[in-house]
């Protein structure tokens, strides 16, 4: 009896917390798998070479500087310039370049008899300098100096962290309208072509009001202009479902092939690419404090007010509730055919933003954007726990859903997981998602 | 079924799905440090390379090369496929910046929205050179683009047109305009057709150019509209292998295979198969596998400081029957 009993309170965490758990385990499992040697890079990179080298050589040594190019290896080379001369070391060159100009600096050294005794460089450059340093036998006496580096899981490195979320923006997005559709019963299947839709639009609005030339003004009204025909094509698939009771399931997918196929006409089957290179701002700018990008700030606040509504409004009730038993809701006077409407329509515009985003990480408009990713969108909310019976899901679990699928996308592409195992790996982490939900169900 | 005993099966079923990851995560791991067979070295670097889409052979090919070539010289590569997703690959890119790789090889999904995921590795100072198909975004910095030489491959074809028909007669060509590379071949191919008119009096005429999307079904309806309106055509060149099947297909519905001569262009297994069997009379070919061995060079002399020009062009070669009889992986 007390198994039983301890597996049945096992079983209840499992499901309670499951999916947070994959979501950590998942965490866990990369970053073992990617520690690795890290070297840092930029000016923390100067700073603790500069602090090797004045430990290891005489203040009076000479080096030789020789970074990539690249504003954070510009940054290293004129920070280690500026400690080392401070520290009374002489800098005999500075070079900052591709291997070119570094072998055509290190020739220049060899033959002017110019005596130096190290050279310091990054890690990432080291096999690179090694290797030429060992063309000019004058350079053999000449030491190299790198910044130790430190163990820790690429995975768990600030800049992937980042990529992750930025990398799931889209998808997290539009989940948050999936979410919410299929809470109340339905399921939208649009809104991959969508996406391509509204980034082919705002791209051809764009380029029809300046090209690359735009003002922002300009762009803003385009992208306005496209979320909400998105939001109207939502409308209409709402209007669909509730006037002439056709099941969710077709109308979205005819609305699917009508969407994709406007977007091929509009674009005339080619990427839109006359874009300012302001547009970038979205989707590759990072507010300045904690270089957080600006996707990722926008993603977080649809779903905090997405979170508000759905639980702490009425209007989220009604959502539950329509889910939940529609002849129940319709009953106790909630406006059915109001709030479906007004799902298909939110869903509609979210899958408009997610397009503007997507537009803007690429700084073009292509009809092919968005391939497949009405499946990403729909397994993030069911991983996250939204019942596709309708009247459960909660968005921030929906959150974590988009989350796990992003972090086995980019553990694998850092654990070098073929493309093609890529896939079966993905499909097998949503079936155990869903098991995991199928024993919250019957328990 | 009791809750306690359904739990125990579905814990089963997870720990049989964990079990099937693990070792299906191993399986492909293991199969891409195969191929490099330089297990006991330390590779002293990486090169990450993202191509259009493992679906295709030909960027196979292509990657497999780059594992054998760069093995010499002890750098590892991370292969990874764009799927024909912009995004993806623009995220794949963004993992190798992480990884802090000595040099991307890119294979564009899309030859203008990569742009910005080459100015971000740019600007992270790492090297990004690109295989088979160009980039055409401003401002994006490429070391060194390797590709087949469509343009030649054009004239090679067209040489091959004139070899099986003679001096004289009808030409059309099933064409994919969209496509960069496929330009440069057509061009190529009017270009030698004009120039033999002026300097060896051949007086091939081109009827018609019907686009075929690159691929077997349109190509056919294609080559079908073309029989129709030019019952007395004497060749048609087809811009690849798929195209090149299709053009086959029809000209057999019409009843007149082996009068009208074909000219594909790739050397695919299909294609040449098809050659062999004297369905299409011959292909300038591709060397993928050349490709691949070639960028992993230049990545190698670029690294050690040496002077690089920023196209490589790999030249195409005709293969007709006789090849086809001899070429042991037909056999």
């Amino acid at each position: 009896m007390s198994i039983l009993r301890s597996n049945s309170r096992m079983s209840r965490f499992l499901a309670d917390y499951g999916i947070l758990g994959v979501l950590l385990l998942l965490c866990l499992y990369y970053s073992v798998r990617t520690l690795k040697q890290q070297h840092p890079t930029g000016e923390a990179a100067a700073e603790i070479l500069a602090r090797k080298i004045s430990r290891s050589f005489e203040s009076s040594a000479k080096v030789v500087i020789a970074a990539k190019t690249g504003r954070e290896n510009l940054a290293f080379a004129d920070t280690l310039n500026e400690l080392l001369e401070k520290a009374g070391f002489k800098i005999v060159r500075s070079i900052k370049g591709d291997p070119l100009s570094i072998r055509n600096a290190f020739g220049n050294l060899a033959d002017s008899g110019l005596r130096a005794d190290t050279i310091a460089t990054t890690r990432d450059y080291v096999n690179v300098v090694r290797n030429i340093k060992a063309k000019f036998p004058a350079l053999a006496e000449v030491t190299i100096s790198t910044p130790d580096g430190y163990l820790w899981p690429t995975f768990l490195l600030r800049a992937n962290l980042l990529n992750i979320s930025n990398q799931i923006a889209v998808i997290a997005i539009v989940a948050v309208g999936m979410t919410m559709v299929i809470v109340t019963g339905g399921i939208d299947l649009s809104v991959g072509s969508l996406v391509a839709f509204s980034a082919v639009v705002a791209a051809w609005l764009i380029r029809r009001t300046g090209g690359a030339n735009a003002s922002g003004i300009a762009m803003a009204g385009s992208c306005a202009a496209a979320i909400i025909l998105c939001a109207v094509i939502g409308t209409f698939s709402g209007a669909m479902v509730t006037r002439f009771r056709i099941a969710p399931f077709i109308v979205t997918l005819a609305v699917m092939q009508m969407a994709r196929g406007l977007a091929y006409l509009i674009a005339k089957g080619k990427p839109i690419y006359q874009i300012p290179d302001s547009f970038l701002w979205l989707g590759r700018g990072a507010e300045p404090f904690f270089s957080i990008p600006y996707a990722v700030i926008l993603m977080a606040i649809i779903y905090i007010s997405a979170h508000i509504m759905m639980s702490h409004t009425t209007l989220g009730r009604y959502i539950y509730a329509v889910g939940g038993n529609i002849e129940a809701a319709r009953l106790s006077g909630v406006r059915v055919n109001a709030i479906l409407l007004l799902v298909y329509t939110v869903i509609g515009a979210l899958a408009g933003v997610g397009g503007i985003v997507m537009a803007s990480q690429l700084k073009s408009g292509a009809p092919t954007f968005g391939n497949m990713y009405e499946l990403y969108i729909i397994a993030a909310a069911v991983v996250g726990g939204a019942s596709l019976k309708g009247g459960e899901g909660k968005i921030f679990g929906t959150l974590i859903g988009a989350f796990i699928i992003a972090v086995i996308n980019n553990g694998m592409n850092l654990t070098n997981v073929e493309s093609y195992t890529q896939k079966v790996v993905l499909g097998l982490v949503i079936l155990g998602a869903v098991l995991l939900d199928t024993i919250k169900k019957r328990r | 079924m009791s809750k306690a005993r359904l739990f125990v099966v579905a814990g089963l079923a997870v720990a049989a799905l964990v079990a099937i990851l693990v070792i299906v995560a191993r399986h492909g791991k293991a199969t891409a440090v195969r191929d490099i067979g330089s297990k006991t070295t330390e590779s002293t670097g990486a090169i990450g390379l993202s191509v259009l889409t493992m679906g295709n052979p030909f960027f196979k090919d292509i990657a497999d090369a780059m594992h054998i070539e760069a093995a010499k010289h002890h750098y590892r590569v991370i292969v990874e496929s764009g799927d024909s997703d912009p995004a993806k690959q623009k995220d794949q890119v963004a993992s190798f910046i992480v990884q802090k790789v000595d040099a991307i090889v890119l294979c564009p999904c899309d030859s203008k929205s990569i742009g910005s995921s080459i100015i971000a590795a740019n600007k992270a100072g790492i090297p990004v050179f690109t295989a088979d198909i160009a980039c055409l975004a401003e401002g994006a910095k490429v070391i060194c683009h390797v590709a087949t030489d469509n343009y030649g491959g054009g004239r090679e074809a067209a040489r091959a047109i004139i070899e099986a028909i003679g001096n004289r007669g009808k030409v059309a060509i099933v064409d994919y305009p969209e496509i960069e590379s496929v330009i440069l071949r057509t061009n190529g191919f009017e270009d030698e057709l004009a120039r033999a008119k002026a300097e060896d009096g051949v007086d091939i005429e081109i009827v018609a150019k019907i686009p075929g999307m690159g691929e077997e079904a349109q190509s056919f309806k294609a080559a079908e509209d073309i029989l129709q309106a030019h019952p007395d055509l004497d060749a048609i060149f087809a811009i690849n292998d798929p195209s090149a099947m299709g053009v086959v297909a029809a000209v057999e519905k019409a009843g007149k295979g082996g009068r009208i001569k074909i000219v594909g262009f790739d050397g695919m297994p299909r294609g040449r198969l098809a050659i062999r069997d004297g369905k299409v009379y011959a292909d300038p070919i591709q060397y993928p596998k050349r490709i691949g061995t070639t960028t992993v060079e230049v990545i190698m002399k670029y690294m050690a400081g040496e002077k690089v020009p920023p196209e490589i062009l790999i030249p195409t070669t005709l293969y007709r029957k006789t090849d086809a009889e001899k070429d042991p992986t037909l056999k």
